[in-house]
Formats: structure tokens, sequence, C-alpha cells
């Protein structure tokens, strides 16, 4: 990739990736003969015939692997996208494949997002063995980066959009070669001429049948050969029932099918079928847009300093931590580091949700996937790969995003038997209505087969959640496990930490005291001048008191201002006299000098040379959005705890500031635990919120929680959802956002299965022709994703679109 | 109505070279970014330089 390219085109990254990738990437690479055999006209399963052999690279395998040790094993969990899935029967298939295996201990594919999470020992067995054996069943494992790539997903686009133009335009021109026999008169068409319509139209059902419906009778093959009824067995019974039908009338008229044929219905609603399902490829794609610009964002390459200070282009795997980088305005950082050059001005969106741009100063750290968006900025790598804090969050997501809801495994566990009772009632149905008239046994047969496939209740829940959580990501909130929206859905009170959630770690003034005839402003300011080069806690918040205060107070001007570490800052005032700030030991004072009632607060003194001139009393100071969060939730009807280790009278100050209902102080984390356990025995169903770090067990106690801030490493947080930009606001936004997705789960069932309920007996009675069943089925799966999707646009996003230029297109 | 012999017959042809001519399309690569053509306007000069490069 060019070093100048500012905003990394997917286009270009596909193009110009390959020449600098990486040993061994060849089998995955795209290769001529490759797209060939996946566009050939004729496509059975997939036939895999790569060794797969790239998977075992340890350079390879970082990107998508993360090895534990554990008493002494080392376990492997890797997410790989599976190619050539089309519904939820496949994950299935996929799964038994591995199940079982020697060294595999578990696997996991998710249908919507075709995502496969495997956990396997790498002393038993290896990822491309792994790879050959679901190779074996039809799909082909690809590593995440490369399966993210633009190559890919166009491949499969094209082939969709292919598959469905051609049943689209050879349905609309079996209509006009069946139009003439539905208007016309008996007698009006000469034999010759009806016999001639038809052949013409079974001959442009050929590619209907042959071509577009290959990945209908794929997927119920494979279903067969497991000994299974999966969604598409019914679908692919009644297109081939109907077509062979068909066909005999045509070639045959007065043999024992009849002379009806059913080429126009069968084309069109072959035509919908593939319309629904390229609808749903396109909406799973959005719905998975977070993670995959979450994915995209890492450069591929950068810009490494060498020996002799000049810069050489290399691939993002050549760096090492402790190598300087230079990145230009627009790329993304590569890795974790620490700032060299003065400033920089970065973009944190996609990771904090945080809309303005932050400066980072000299010293200062950035992280992996933010945009530099000031002049070039060199950095010193500090942490790189899998160690990120980026990696961390997209490992995070995949985990969310295969985790099936119990909702959608009960529904799926629903689906099979019904399936086996739909082929069961469609038999039934075509017998009884041959007994009564033969022509229409057939077309009530083929509308039962079709109009109840449950593809509708499968994608019911699991399309919501994640669009959910989709919507959630592009705020900076990451939801670990899609189950927690069920839960949090349903709690009525929601129990806030003190430090670090309802404050923030920054210090705000308190109170200044001063000795009589100064003025406290004064006294601030000068405090401030002297703080003014200082980065300790204490000396930011004073700095920042002052310039709040609109610098009313006077300083004189300081000479030889130094800093004595860990005890204070002192310096010589222009007039001759000296001016001390810090401790009291610092400044020679043994004890608060008023009456101090607040000895654990942090405070600042100031002496000059006639003794004591101030105390800067400061406190932590309360999140700015709290109160309005606290009010929220109370207008939500949920109540509002404060659970604190600090002393009764801190916890009921920063009570009352925010508003909450009840105040719980002076806990030990034992106590908090005691107290979270005794709230839940009096009916409440708990939502903690903490930083994440001291509260472990609580948070994994409490019914869902959730981490704010960034104190915790995100991969450890025992919490359902992490938050990323410290806002308390985004618990009040998450919560409203679990209800309107569980409302629309609920919205998604009762629709699936109102569906069915009414389709199903008119279906059966007659009264539904196959196309109509076609229609039926397709629009009942679009009005599920669709409904779903109305989520994403419920979480307010930050002020500005917070997506980066190079991610508009994924 | 002996036209129809060859006009539907020759229909289908039609039918066969459309589908041709898609399938061309669509291996050149027009449909595979068609809202990102939209937004191409939107864009800074240089950018759809680079970007085109």
């Amino acid at each position: 990739m060019k070093s100048d390219l500012n905003y990394p085109h997917p286009m270009n990254q596909a193009v110009t990736a390959s020449p600098l990738v990486l040993p061994g990437a060849g089998p995955l690479a795209p290769t001529a003969s490759d797209s060939a055999g996946i566009f050939g006209a004729h496509r059975g399963p997939l036939t895999v015939s790569d060794n797969f052999e790239v998977l075992d690279d340890p350079v390879e395998q970082q990107d998508f692997t993360t090895v534990t040790h554990a008493d002494g094993h080392a376990q492997a969990e890797s997410v790989l996208m599976v190619q050539g899935m089309y519904c939820a029967a496949c994950a299935d298939t996929v799964e038994c494949a591995l199940q079982g295996l020697p060294g595999v201990q578990s696997a996991q594919v998710h249908a919507a997002t075709r995502r496969l999470t495997v956990r396997w020992d790498p002393a038993l067995t290896r990822m491309s063995h792994l790879a050959q054996v679901v190779g074996a069943t039809g799909y082909r494992l690809l590593p995440m980066a490369q399966a993210l790539s633009v190559s890919e997903r166009l491949r499969e686009t094209r082939q969709a959009l292919w598959r469905l133009f051609v049943a689209g335009f050879c349905s609309m021109q079996v209509m006009m070669y069946a139009w003439p026999a539905y208007v016309a008169q008996p007698g009006e068409m000469s034999a010759d001429i009806v016999q001639l319509l038809r052949w013409a139209s079974w001959v442009l059902s050929l590619p209907v049948v042959f071509f577009a419906s290959g990945p209908f009778f794929r997927s119920a093959w494979l279903d067969l050969k497991r000994g299974r009824v999966g969604m598409d067995t019914p679908v692919s019974v009644g297109i081939l029932v109907t077509f062979l039908v068909s066909s005999a009338a045509t070639f045959d008229p007065s043999g024992p099918w009849g002379d009806e044929v059913w080429f126009d219905s069968l084309t069109m609603f072959v035509f919908f079928l593939l319309g629904g399902r390229y609808l749903e490829f396109k909406a799973r794609d959005r719905t998975a847009g977070a993670l995959d610009s979450l994915m995209n964002r890492l450069p591929q390459t950068c810009d490494q300093q060498t020996a002799d200070g000049s810069f050489r282009t290399v691939s993002v795997r050549r760096l090492q931590v402790g190598d300087t980088v230079r990145v230009l305005a627009g790329q993304a950082f590569a890795g974790d580091g620490v700032v060299q050059s003065e400033s920089a001005t970065v973009d944190e969106a996609l990771l904090t949700g945080e809309s303005h741009p932050v400066l980072r100063r000299r010293g200062e750290s950035v992280v992996a996937g933010s945009y530099n968006l000031g002049g070039p900025v060199l950095m010193t790598v500090e942490r790189l790969g899998r160690e990120t804090r980026f990696a961390q969050i997209v490992a995070l997501m995949e985990k969310a995003s295969t985790e099936k809801p119990r909702l959608a495994v009960l529904a799926d566990r629903i689906a099979a038997p019904f399936l086996v009772l739909v082929l069961l009632a469609a038999a039934l149905a075509g017998w009884y209505w041959w007994q009564i008239d033969h022509t229409k046994a057939l077309s009530v047969a083929v509308a039962v087969l079709i109009v109840t496939c449950p593809c509708a209740l499968s994608l019911a829940t699991p399309a919501a959640m994640l669009s959910g959580a989709g919507a959630l990501a592009r705020r900076g909130i990451l939801v670990r496990r899609l189950q927690a929206f069920e839960t949090l859905a349903g709690i009525n009170a929601v129990v806030f930490d003190k430090t670090g959630t309802l404050t923030h770690d920054r210090l705000v003034l308190f109170s200044v005291a001063v000795r009589t005839g100064s003025q406290a402003a004064d006294a601030l300011a000068l405090a401030a001048a002297l703080a003014a080069g200082s980065l300790h806690p204490v000396s930011r918040a004073i700095v920042q008191a002052a310039a709040e205060q609109g610098g009313e107070g006077v300083a004189p001007a300081l000479a030889a201002v130094q800093e004595l570490a860990g005890q204070g800052m002192q310096a010589d005032r222009a007039d001759g006299g000296w001016v001390k700030l810090g401790s009291a030991a610092f400044c020679g004072l043994n004890a608060g000098p008023a009456g101090d009632t607040q000895a654990d607060s942090p405070c600042a003194h100031l002496v000059d040379e006639r003794g004591w001139l101030a105390t800067i009393r400061l406190q932590e100071g309360v999140r700015a959005d709290a109160r309005e969060a606290v009010e929220k939730l109370r207008e939500l009807g949920v109540q509002t705890w404060l659970l604190s280790g600090d002393r009764l009278a801190a916890a009921k100050l920063v009570g009352a500031a925010v508003g909450v209902d009840h105040v719980i102080a002076g806990a030990s984390p034992e106590q908090k635990l005691v107290e979270v356990v005794g709230l839940q025995a009096s009916g409440l169903r708990l939502a903690m919120v903490g930083d994440g770090l001291n509260d472990g067990p609580v948070l994994a106690r409490a019914n869902t929680s959730f981490a704010l801030g960034h104190a915790a490493p995100l991969a450890q947080a025992q919490s359902d959802y992490v938050i990323q930009g410290g806002r308390v606001m985004d618990v009040v936004h998450t919560l409203c956002l679990a209800r309107d997705t569980m409302r629309i789960v609920r919205q998604n069932l009762i629709w699936a299965a109102l569906y069915n309920a009414v389709a199903v007996p008119l279906a059966l009675l007659g009264y539904m022709p196959p196309w109509l069943a076609g229609l039926g089925m397709a629009g009942s799966s679009l009005l599920v994703i669709l409904n779903a999707l109305r989520l994403a646009g419920k979480v307010p996003t930050a002020a500005r679109d917070t997506e980066a230029p190079a991610l508009a297109t994924a | 109505m002996d036209i129809l012999y060859l006009l539907v017959p020759l229909s289908i042809v039609l039918v066969f070279l459309v589908i041709g001519l898609f399938w061309w399309a669509l291996q050149a690569g027009q449909f595979d970014n068609i809202e990102r053509e939209g937004e191409r306007i939107f864009e800074r000069e240089d950018d759809r330089i680079v970007g085109r490069d």
C-alpha cells in the first residue's frame, strides 16, 4: 500500500496488500483459477482443495487465534469465517463436523454472521486439519482478516446478484410465454403454438432450476447426507417436484401427470426466495458492519524508522515493540504506543464513542485503530497485535456475536421437528387433493412446502440482538453477551458503584481557605501559576479550577519554579519572597490549620515567607451526566442505589449530588456482595454499574452489569456491557435499547408465528398458489430483518458521524 | 402466425444474450459498489485521484 494513501479505500487494500504480504499467504490469496472455479456455471457443494497449510503459520495465526495456557496445557481459540453458509442449518453441519474430532474442545458457528469459534488443543491437532475436515463437508474456513477482505465479500455479493438476476430475468420472460395461455379463449390458440410456448418456458426454466436454485439444493443435499431436515429441504422438494411434473406435462401431455405446467410459478418463487436471501445478505453485511469497520481499521503497513533516521514501509506484522513509526495525517495507528512528536490530534471515535478529536501530547499514549487527524506523528510502539486495546475490543465483539441467545437456541430446536411436520403435511395435503382434483394436488403440496419454511422464526431473535449490539458498538458500548439484552430489559434497579462510576478520577475544587486579609481568588491564581508546570493530579485540578474561575485572581510573577517530586512546588517571587505549594509536611505545617473535618480528602497548602497562606481542598468530581442519567432511570421506573465502600458522609454527598434513591456506604467488597444478594432477595432485578476492576464478584453476581470507563483491562472485565466513553448516560441508552430490542424480538416471534398460523391453513385449503407462497415466505423473513434493522437508528450517536471515511463502504 | 416459430426461439436467444451481457457487467465490477459511486461526488479531487491510483 502506498504510504501516502490517506483514506484506505477497501479496493486499494485488496489490490495492493498482496505484494507485501506475508510469507505463505499464497493459497488463501484469491487466484485466477480459484475465482473461475467458484464462478463456474454449475455449482454443487464447494469443492475445497486448499491444503490450508497457511493456517498453521504462527505469524498468520496470531490474527485469528488466541492461545491460553491453563495447568500446563495450551488451549487455542480461533475465530474464522465460514464461506458457503446460507442458513442456520449450515451452522449445525459445520459444528457437527468439528465436534468429536480429537483435540477439538468446542465449536460454535453463528449463522447470522457466519463466524466460527473453535477451541482446540495445539498439541493434538492442527488448524489446517480442522479446515480440511470442514472443507470435506462443503464449506471453506477463512481467517477473519482474509474473510473480511473485499475480494471475498465481492465474490459472494457478485454470486448472489448473478443468481438473482438470472432467476429474475428468466421468470419475466417465462411469464410472457405463460400470458397467452391465461388470456386465450379455448380454441383461440393452435396446439402447436401452445406447445411452442411450453418448450420456450421449459428452456428458460433450466438456468433457474439448475443454476439459480443451486444454494437451496446444495444445503438440502448436505442436510440429507447427514440425515437431517433443514430449512431448504421443503423448498428444494418443491422446486424439483414442480419442475419434473411440468417437464413431464410438456413432453408427454397425455401422461399420468396431466398437462398443467407451472414454469411461471416455479421461476417466480425462486426469484422471490433469492430476492429475500439477497436482501438478508445485504442486511447482515450492514449489521456486521460495526465489527467489520473495527477490523478494517488497522493499517496493513506503516512507516518504520530505521537506524539512520529514514523511514521505510513495512508490513505491520514485521513491527516489534519499541520500534518508532511515523503515522501520516489520515492514517490509523498500527499499535498502542507513546507519542514522540510534540502533540497529536487523534480521533478515537470508533473506540470510545468520543466524537471530538482528542489532543495527545508528547509522552501520552495513543491506541491502535484511532486516526491521526493532524500532521505526521512519530510514536514508539508499546503493544502490537493481540495485546492492543483495539484487538481486545474486537475479540470481545467476536465472542459476543458468536454466542447464540437462549431464545434463538429455542427457536432452532423448534424448527427441526417443525420441518418434518411440514413435509408430512405437504404429502398429506397432496394426497387428499389428488382424490378431489388431480391438477390442484401438486400446487397445494408445493405451496405448503414453501409457505411454511420457518426462516423468519429462526432469524427473529439473532437478527434483532445483533442489530442492537451493532448500534451500541457505534456508540462505544460493547456487548459481551447477547443474552444480556434479555436480562437487562427486565431489570428494575440500577446499583452504582461510587468511585470511578458516578464520579470520575479527575479531582475538582471543593473549597479554598485563606488567611485573613487575602483573597481566595488570588491564592488560587498563585497556586495555579505554581502548579502550571506539574503533571500531578492535584496540580492539574488546581490549574483547571483557576481557569474555570476565569482568571479573577491576580498572581505575582514567579521565577525559578521547581517541582520536588511527590512533595510540591516551590518558586521565588519577583519581589524577593518565596512560595511553596504542596503537602503539609513540605510546607512545614504540622496539621491542617483550620478545624479539619475531612482529613482524607486531598488538599494542597500554600505557604510563603510569612507562613500559611491558603489551603485548597479538592474532591472527586461527579460525572457531568450522572444526575441526568439518574433522573432518566427514575422516569423509566428503575430504582437507583449507590453502593460505596467510602464513608457514609462522602457517599451521601455524592448521592445527593446525583439524586439517587438509596445510599449504602462503608461496605467492604464482601459486604457489597451481601448487600447485592439481599437486594435481589427482596425482589429487585439488578444491573450493577462499576469500574470493572474492583467490583468483579459484585458485577458477576448482579443480574447484569456494566463496566464503565477505561480502568479495567477489557478482556478481564467481568461485565456484560463495557462502556468505553465513560458516560453514565450510556447506561440509560443501553437500557432503552435493550427494552426496544426485546420488544422487537417479541414482535418478530409473534409475527413469524402468526404468519405460519394464517398461511398454512390457507395453503392446505388450496387458496394459495406456489408463487404467492414464495412471496409470503420471502416477505416474512424480510419483514423480520427490516424490523430488526430499525434498532440501528435507536441509539443517539455522538454529535458527529463516527464512521471514518474509510469505513463508508463497509 | 407462422412468424412465431421464428420469434419465440429468437426471444430465447435474446434472453441468453442479455444474461451474458449482465454477466460481463458484473464481472467488470459495475455492480460491486453502487453506493460508493454515488458518494464519490462528495470527495475532494485529490482523494479521488489517489483512490483511482
